[in-house]
C-alpha cells in the first residue's frame, strides 16, 4: 500500500515548519551554549562554569537527588497501578489515575502548596478524621516537592506502562499461572522484563520532565537548596547574569543528554517517531 | 470474607480520592472563602466575592482573555505550519524522515527554560518582548510536536486509494486534498488543536519570561497571586484553567498516547 511519491514537493511542504524550529528553537539553543562559554568581550572562557559550580554545586546535587527519588517512587507506584489494572478491571481507578494528566504543573504547584502546608487542607482533613497530631507542613520541604512531582508524573508513566502491559499476550501470564507462579512473580519475572523498553521510556521522560520543571520547585520547593531551574531564573531576574544562567542550562542539558539520546533513539528506531 | 473485601475496597477508594481529589478540594474551598483562619477546617465565611471580582476586575479578566486569545492564535498558526508538513511526511518520501519527525519533539524532550530565556532576550532586542506575539511565536514553536505528529498519524491512517480514485476521475492534487483528505482528517486535526490549546493555556515559563512584566497571561497572574498569598484569586484562576483540561481529556481519550503527552503540564 505504501507507494509514497518521490518528489521535492514533499520537502518543500516541510520547510515552513522546519524554519520555525530553526529560528525559534535552534538559534536560541545555540546562543545559550555560545553565551555560556564566552565573557563580555566575546572571548572563550570557562569562568561561567567555574562560577556555576562554586555557587551551585550543592543545588546541582540536590536537583539530581530530587529527580532520582521522584523517578524511583514514580516507578514503584506506576508498576503497582499498571499491574493491578492489567489483572483486574476497575473503572474507578482507571479514570482516577489519569485525572491529573492535563492539569498544568503551575496549578498543581498551587494546589499542593495549599494541600501540604502546615495548616493546609491535608492536615485539617487528617486531624479531623483520624484525630491524629498535626503533621509538619510539607510544602517547602523536599518531601512535599517529591510528593508533588510524583503526583504529576505517575499518570503519564502509568499510561505508558499499562499500554505495554496490555499489549503483552495473555498466554504468557496464563502459562506462568498454570505453573503456580504468584502475582508478584509474574509482575517481576514476566511483565516488567517484557515491557522493559516502554518502562525505560516512561522513566526517562519522568527524569527529563522533573529536572526541567521550574513551576513546581518555585511553588512548593524549599527556598534553599533550590533546583537549578530556579537558580537559572534568579540569575536572570535578579542579577541579569545570562552567562551563568546559560552555563547552568548547559549543565542541565548535559545531565539529560545521555538519557535523552537513549529516548530519541528509541523514538527514531522503534517507533519511527510514530506508529503506523 | 466478603465483608473484609468490601471494607478493603472502600478504604482503597477513600485513599485514592484523598490523594487525587484532595489537593483539588483545597483550591475549590479557597476560591469561595471570604475568611479562613486556622484552625477551622473549612472557611469561616463563604461567598462568591472573589469569583465576582475575577469577572469584574479588568486586570484579571484581561489576563484570562489574553491567555485565550494567545491559545486560539497559537492553535491556528500551529496547524497552518503543521498541516502541510504532516501531508509531506504522510504522502512523500522524505530523506531522514524519522530524524526530522523527532526534531519536532526536541523542544518538549529537552529542558525548555534555557531556550525560553534566550528567546526572551532575542525578542527584547527586536521589540517582541512584553508583546503578545512574542509569546505566540514561542508557543507555536513548542507546540508543533503535537500538531505535526498527530496530523501526520491521521493523514497516514487515511487510505491512499481514496485519493487515487479522485485523481483518476480527474481531480487535481489540490482539489483532492481539500475535498477528500482534509475532511477525513478533521477528527485528528481537532484532537491536535485541543492538545495545542491546552498546552498554550497552561504554559507558564515562556509567558513569564517573554511577556512579564508588561503583559500577564492567566498563568503568570495566578503565579503572582499565589506567591503573594492572595490565595482566593489564585484559586479562582486555577479552577478556571483546570476545567478545560478535564473536559477535553474526556473528549480526546482515544488520542491519549504516550508520544503526544510527553510535554503536557509544562
Amino acid at each position: 500500500m505504501d507507494e509514497k511519491e518521490k518528489s521535492p514537493v514533499g520537502f518543500l511542504l516541510l520547510i515552513p515548519a522546519l524554519m520555525v524550529l530553526l529560528l525559534l528553537y535552534m538559534y536560541p539553543l545555540i546562543r545559550a551554549i555560545a553565551l555560556s562559554f564566552t565573557d563580555e568581550m566575546g572571548n572563550f572562557t570557562l569562568a561561567n562554569y567555574n562560577k556555576s559550580f562554586d555557587l551551585y554545586a550543592r543545588d546541582i546535587l540536590y536537583t539530581l537527588g530530587i529527580t532520582l527519588v521522584t523517578v524511583g517512587v514514580t516507578f514503584v507506584i506506576s508498576i503497582l497501578i499498571a499491574s493491578y489494572l492489567r489483572f483486574k478491571q476497575w473503572k474507578f481507578l482507571d479514570y482516577m489515575y489519569r485525572l491529573p494528566l492535563f492539569i498544568p504543573f503551575l496549578i498543581v504547584g498551587h494546589a499542593m502548596r495549599i494541600f501540604l502546608a502546615q495548616h493546609g487542607t491535608m492536615n485539617s482533613l487528617l486531624t479531623r478524621i483520624f484525630r491524629i497530631e498535626e503533621l509538619p507542613g510539607y510544602s517547602g520541604l523536599w518531601v512535599g516537592l517529591v510528593a508533588t512531582f510524583v503526583w504529576v508524573m505517575v499518570p503519564f508513566s502509568t499510561l505508558i506502562i499499562l499500554g505495554a502491559f496490555k499489549a503483552l499476550d495473555d498466554s504468557y501470564i496464563e502459562a506462568a499461572q498454570n505453573l503456580g507462579s504468584s502475582k508478584w512473580r509474574i509482575i517481576k519475572d514476566i511483565l516488567i522484563p517484557l515491557a522493559r523498553p516502554s518502562i525505560m521510556v516512561a522513566m526517562v521522560l519522568t527524569f527529563v520532565r522533573t529536572i526541567s520543571s521550574i513551576t513546581i520547585p518555585l511553588m512548593v520547593g524549599p527556598n534553599n537548596p533550590n533546583m537549578i531551574t530556579v537558580d537559572m531564573m534568579f540569575r536572570v531576574n535578579y542579577f541579569s547574569d545570562w552567562r551563568v544562567a546559560n552555563a547552568l542550562g548547559v549543565i542541565s542539558y548535559l545531565i539529560v543528554m545521555v538519557l535523552a539520546i537513549y529516548y530519541l533513539r528509541f523514538m527514531v528506531t522503534e517507533r519511527g517517531g510514530l506508529k503506523r | 470474607m466478603n465483608v473484609a473485601r468490601i471494607t478493603l475496597r472502600i478504604a482503597a477508594v477513600v485513599l485514592i480520592l484523598f490523594i487525587i481529589i484532595g489537593p483539588l478540594v483545597g483550591i475549590v474551598l479557597w476560591s469561595f472563602a471570604h475568611r479562613w483562619y486556622w484552625p477551622n477546617p473549612i472557611p469561616q465565611e463563604f461567598g462568591l466575592r472573589y469569583w465576582q471580582m475575577v469577572f469584574r476586575q479588568g486586570r484579571i479578566l484581561d489576563s484570562l482573555l489574553l491567555s485565550l486569545t494567545i491559545a486560539v492564535i497559537v492553535v491556528g498558526l500551529s496547524l497552518l505550519f503543521a498541516i502541510p508538513a504532516a501531508y509531506g511526511f504522510a504522502r512523500y518520501r522524505i530523506p531522514m524522515e524519522r530524524v526530522l519527525l523527532v526534531l519536532f519533539l526536541m523542544p518538549q524532550a529537552f529542558p525548555q527554560l534555557p531556550v525560553f530565556i534566550n528567546l526572551a532576550s532575542i525578542f527584547n532586542r527586536i521589540g517582541l518582548g512584553g508583546n503578545m506575539w512574542g509569546i505566540i511565536f514561542a508557543h507555536t514553536m513548542a507546540s508543533l510536536v503535537y500538531s505535526v505528529w498527530i496530523v501526520t498519524a491521521t493523514f497516514r491512517s487515511i487510505p491512499m486509494e481514496l485519493e487515487q480514485v479522485a485523481r483518476n476521475l480527474g481531480a487535481s492534487r489540490l482539489k483532492t486534498f481539500f475535498t477528500i483528505t482534509l475532511p477525513l482528517a478533521v477528527p485528528g486535526i481537532i484532537a491536535s488543536a485541543i492538545f495545542v490549546f491546552l498546552w498554550s493555556l497552561g504554559e507558564f515559563t515562556a509567558a513569564f519570561f517573554i511577556g512579564a512584566p508588561f503583559i500577564q497571561t492567566a498563568t503568570v497572574l495566578m503565579y503572582t497571586a499565589s506567591m503573594g498569598y492572595n490565595m482566593q484569586i489564585a484559586s479562582v484562576i486555577a479552577i478556571l484553567l483546570i476545567i478545560p483540561s478535564i473536559l477535553f481529556m474526556i473528549i480526546i481519550e482515544r488520542y491519549l498516547k504516550a508520544e503526544y503527552l510527553a510535554g503536557m503540564g509544562g
